[in-house]
């Protein structure tokens, strides 16, 4: 299972967690993942900046996701973590 | 002293192409625990009536809490009024709800359609002696409160509503009494109540007053107190003595914000769960701590609060929105308006770092202004407010 944590505290939702929210939830229900991934919110992380959510993957801490770089995200760090998963 | 309190709310429409309104209420607080409210319905409408029933208001409300007699302020009012020139008469109906300690109501009337109570879900006929001050016939009553008593004083423009469009002879005292009856259980705010009355004129008078119409409601309640915590404190090691203090109080718990929370999740040992739930606006989604009993984000939520409470001393338009949304603000204004009747407030004053971003449209200054600003919102309300920082 991937644990991933959006920050929904109020410096991160004005950088836009409404939407990395959104598009992680459609990502998940798209490719039928309910069950690995499991998405929550934390609040902040104490690593704000300005450009863009901080979202925790297993523990690991990223920085500046936005809804432009979304997809790159998901691919290299979800896809990666699943798959480390699995090699397990 | 027991442990009752009242919410006291009121809304007036005014006649049709007028932009006054002949009715005025004034309240005027007597101590701590005794108030009085006057509602007084100038003759006629417009600039005149507006003028006769502001004086008659006032000076009622003032001399009352002075602790002067009903005949004392009649007197005054007969010698103060100014005489309408087109009527020959200065007149101006009132009626007087003093509550006194907390403990009773004593109900003055004059020419004022009588005031309706209602106890226990029901219409109840109270006792009512008639004296006679300068001529005039005024109705006195006293009455022991008692939990969920609502009082509906009104002036004339409310039983009048719907004269010859939805009813022949008006929307009788009787017809009120029972409508107001239905909405009684509901646990409304006397703002509330007063509003769906008034709204209801309205809609008889077919939005088209023909009379200035005023509703002014005070509801029997519990004390109710509440504690919001909002920021870190501006000394680490504060910390655990803000907490102690915030947590040691009667009465429910809000916290807002994340490193807020955070804080407050260290002190009681559990952990913060935060949701990702957005209720279709843009108020950040709301978290849970075991033994809290609603955890939000800061800045932005109490922005919005704010926003709703500034409304909801004026047009009251936002109503709908924070009565039946679920995000934290709205759940904050319902703990706050609807069933706090004191509020401690536990300021942080630490800066947050990532809020000093010029970028962003929140900062040290705003939250302290939002916390000036809310209290004195609250304070027109009639909640008893306490604001600490640290």
């Amino acid at each position: 299972m991937v644990m991933v944590q959006i920050c929904v505290g109020s410096s991160c939702h004005l950088k836009g967690s409404p939407e990395v929210v959104r598009l992680f939830e459609r990502y998940v229900s798209e490719n039928g993942l309910d069950d690995e991934v499991i998405l929550s919110g934390s609040f902040c992380s104490g690593k704000c900046n300005r450009s863009g959510v901080t979202v925790t993957v297993n523990d690991k801490v990223h920085t500046g996701v936005t809804p432009a770089n979304f997809k790159d995200f998901w691919n290299t760090e979800i896809i990666a973590a699943l798959r480390a998963e699995k090699g397990d | 002293m027991n442990d009752l309190c009242v919410d006291i709310g009121y809304k007036s429409i005014n006649h049709e192409g007028e932009q006054l309104c002949g009715d005025h209420v004034d309240v005027v607080e007597q101590g701590e625990n005794s108030v009085v409210v006057v509602l007084a319905d100038g003759l006629g409408s417009g600039v005149k009536a507006s003028i006769l029933s502001t004086l008659t208001s006032r000076i009622i409300s003032t001399m009352m809490a002075e602790g002067l007699t009903v005949e004392d302020c009649v007197e005054t009012i007969a010698a103060t009024l100014p005489i309408c020139s087109e009527r020959g008469v200065a007149y101006s109906t009132f009626t007087i709800l003093h509550i006194v300690e907390n403990r009773e109501v004593e109900l003055i009337q004059y020419d004022n359609p009588l005031v309706i109570m209602i106890r226990d879900d029901v219409n109840f006929d109270y006792p009512k002696t008639e004296i006679n001050v300068g001529g005039k016939k005024i109705f006195k009553s006293v009455i022991k409160l008692k939990e969920n008593d609502l009082f509906v004083a009104m002036s004339d423009g409310c039983p009048h509503a719907g004269i010859g469009k939805e009813y022949n002879f008006g929307w009788k005292r009787e017809n009120i009494a029972d409508f107001m009856e239905t909405i009684s259980p509901a646990g409304y705010t006397a703002k509330t109540y007063s509003t769906i009355l008034v709204d209801e004129c309205n809609r008889l008078y077919g939005g088209k007053p023909g009379d200035d119409a005023t509703a002014c409601v005070v509801k029997v309640r519990k004390r109710m107190p509440m504690n919001i915590l909002f920021g870190p404190p501006s000394n680490r090691d504060d910390a655990n003595r803000m907490m102690a203090l915030f947590f040691s109080k009667e009465g429910k718990h809000i916290v807002c914000g994340g490193t807020t929370a955070s804080i407050a999740a260290r002190y009681l040992g559990k952990s913060v769960k935060a949701g990702i739930t957005y209720d279709g606006g843009d108020v950040p989604p709301v978290a849970q701590i075991d033994g809290v009993d609603l955890v939000t984000e800061g800045v932005i939520t109490m922005s919005k609060v704010l926003e709703y409470a500034k409304d909801s001393i004026a047009e009251n338009k936002l109503y709908e929105k924070w009565s039946y949304g679920h995000d934290g603000a709205c759940m904050i204004c319902r703990l706050l308006f609807e069933e706090a009747t004191d509020i401690n407030f536990f300021v942080g004053r630490a800066v947050n770092p990532a809020h000093q971003n010029p970028d962003l449209p929140i900062n040290f200054n705003i939250k302290m202004n939002i916390v000036g600003e809310l209290s004195e919102c609250l304070k027109q309300m009639g909640k008893k407010i306490k604001v600490s920082y640290f």
